[in-house]
């Protein structure tokens, strides 16, 4: 067990039965020498965040997560099925893929790292930039070479993202997975 | 058209009070207690593990009972392990609809199931410290998820963003009724206190722990062109006035040295003690009851706050003091300042006490002011029950 004050950001602890990862904690003194700690929490199930104040010497149980890395391998209505090192098949569910689902593809070959709590994937992070073909996107104008004037996208998942004017159709596009950010054409 | 007042759905509180050390404990969670009985018709019952100490300031609690009234509040001896008393106190608590545990103390596991086996779970507060700090208006009434609850936070404070003080109304109209010759005649009388008081005297009441400033303090005013009545409640301050007089002064009996007056009060009940509060002129208090009641006073006073590790108190202190001083004037301002600072510093200089005596007509129009400005924020009791009504 550890006291609320030992715990750090990105740490995760077991509140009432579930699993929540401390996304911020502050410290104030408050009577008699003890202490309070407010902290913003995240429930690693549900998604759900909240904000919270405990005792500083309130103890919880640390919960450490298992992570593996993964790839994606095919989906079987409703899951989603990636391949860890060991060649285990790990099915996540759709609402557990949050904003990796937007770059999910057939075929896709990078490599992923999956978190897992009492055995079940709860989420599936996508290395932070990505390169992905553009599926389609109106003509871009020419002359335009600036990369300030932004117009619409489509991947081949349907996921729509703004580009660069000058992108075409078919080429290959750097994406921040973290904010769907296009981030330049992709280097060969 | 029906205009009467909802109902209220919570009204068997459960009050827990750990006796840590000194009174202020037990003082703040009996005012509550009564408050909430007699301005709010509740069904209280303080559970208090020492009941010694409850007796110290309320002699109507027998400490031997460990099941009792008074005052129209029920008073349970908290004992360890909780659930082996002769009678079921988890019988008790089966129909608490809040359970406050004062000061985060740690309730008793028993207790815990027995909120937890509740069809209703009981609305759970942690009433805490009182602070003038700005981060307790982010952590007041936050929820606290802890032994498969949801427990709240209540901060007491001096802004509409928190609990407010504890204080009822009786209270604010005691210094015109204790203005009065007779009114203190009465009270001392009580106290058995032999000394006749003059009018033209300032009257000074001095309850503080442990504190060599008041050395400083006393030489000063033994100094000052007004005659100065000092009153000491029997207490931690004691020992360091009689070193000062090179004397023990027995309870009732008064000691003068130059232009001040000492006279030894024995220990008193707590109206006694707000009628000792409103009859004086400055007030010397302590810890938080004493501290808010003489605010709560519109009188002068200062205050001796309780020492933390790492020097936490100081930046209590000075946080309480740029809300307490804010719209004080200049001058005055900065002497009080200098004068609370000092006054729980013991390195420091001893402050001009007679220079502050001499700004005495002018704080006592800075300490309404501020208990008028701590009346607008509400009541503690009264904004605890309306919060435990409406929103949770």
């Amino acid at each position: 067990m550890k006291t609320a004050q030992e715990f750090r950001s990105g740490q995760v602890m077991d509140i009432n039965g579930e699993p929540w990862v401390v996304l911020k904690a502050d410290f104030n003194k408050s009577g008699r020498n003890a202490s309070v700690m407010k902290m913003k929490l995240k429930n690693l199930l549900t998604g759900s965040t909240q904000e919270t104040v405990f005792k500083a010497d309130d103890k919880f149980e640390p919960i450490i997560l298992e992570r593996r890395k993964v790839t994606y391998s095919y989906f079987a209505d409703p899951l989603y099925v990636f391949m860890d090192e060991d060649y285990n098949p790990v099915e996540v569910e759709k609402e557990n893929l949050g904003d990796a689902l937007n770059y999910i593809s057939d075929g896709m070959e990078e490599e992923c790292e999956a978190t897992f709590y009492e055995g079940k994937a709860i989420s599936v992070e996508l290395p932070i930039v990505i390169s992905r073909t553009v599926a389609y996107t109106e003509p871009s104008v020419r002359g335009d070479t600036s990369g300030k004037v932004m117009k619409v996208a489509k991947l081949e998942n349907g996921f729509e993202l703004s580009v660069a004017a000058f992108v075409e159709i078919g080429e290959a596009i750097d994406i921040d997975t973290r904010t769907g950010e296009f981030k330049g054409r992709s280097k060969s | 058209m029906n205009n009467t007042a909802p109902q209220s759905t919570k009204n068997n509180w459960h009050l827990f009070c750990k006796v840590i050390d000194n009174y202020g404990d037990i003082g703040v969670c009996w005012r509550l207690a009564q408050q909430l009985v007699g301005a709010h018709h509740k069904t209280v019952t303080l559970w208090v593990d020492n009941l010694h100490s409850f007796n110290a300031i309320c002699p109507e609690v027998n400490p031997q009972q460990s099941w009792q009234q008074v005052c129209g509040v029920n008073v349970g001896h908290w004992s360890e392990p909780f659930e082996t008393e002769s009678f079921n106190k988890s019988e008790r608590l089966s129909t608490a609809d809040v359970v406050i545990e004062a000061f985060a103390c740690e309730l008793p596991s028993s207790v815990l199931d027995a909120m937890k086996a509740q069809a209703q779970q009981p609305v759970w507060i942690n009433l805490e410290y009182l602070s003038a700090e700005s981060w307790v208006e982010d952590f007041h009434t936050m929820p606290s998820p802890v032994h498969g609850m949801t427990k709240y936070f209540y901060f007491p404070g001096f802004t509409e963003k928190t609990g407010g003080l504890l204080w009822q109304p009786e209270l604010l109209a005691l210094p015109e009724l204790m203005q009065t010759k007779s009114a203190k005649q009465l009270l001392f009388k009580e106290l058995d206190v032999k000394t006749e008081f003059a009018e033209q005297e300032i009257l000074i009441s001095l309850f503080a722990y442990e504190n060599p400033q008041v050395q400083g303090l006393l030489e000063a005013l033994s100094q000052s062109e007004v005659p100065i009545s000092l009153l000491v409640p029997q207490g931690r301050i004691s020992e360091e006035v009689s070193l000062w007089l090179q004397q023990l002064i027995a309870l009732g009996e008064s000691v003068t040295k130059g232009a001040v007056t000492v006279t030894a009060l024995p220990f008193m009940s707590q109206p006694q003690y707000d009628r000792l509060l409103a009859a004086c002129d400055i007030n010397f208090v302590r810890g938080e009851e004493s501290f808010v009641r003489a605010q709560m006073l519109g009188i002068p006073m200062l205050w001796h706050i309780y020492e933390q590790q790492e020097n936490a108190h100081i930046i209590k202190l000075e946080a309480f003091l740029s809300r307490y001083l804010k719209q004080a004037p200049f001058e005055l301002a900065e002497q009080l300042q200098n004068t609370f600072l000092a006054w729980n510093q013991p390195t420091k200089e001893s402050p001009d006490w007679l220079l502050l005596l001499k700004s005495l007509d002018k704080w006592k129009v800075h300490a309404r002011s501020w208990q008028q400005q701590q009346k607008s924020v509400g009541d503690l009791a009264t904004n605890l029950v309306k919060y435990t009504e409406n929103t949770l």
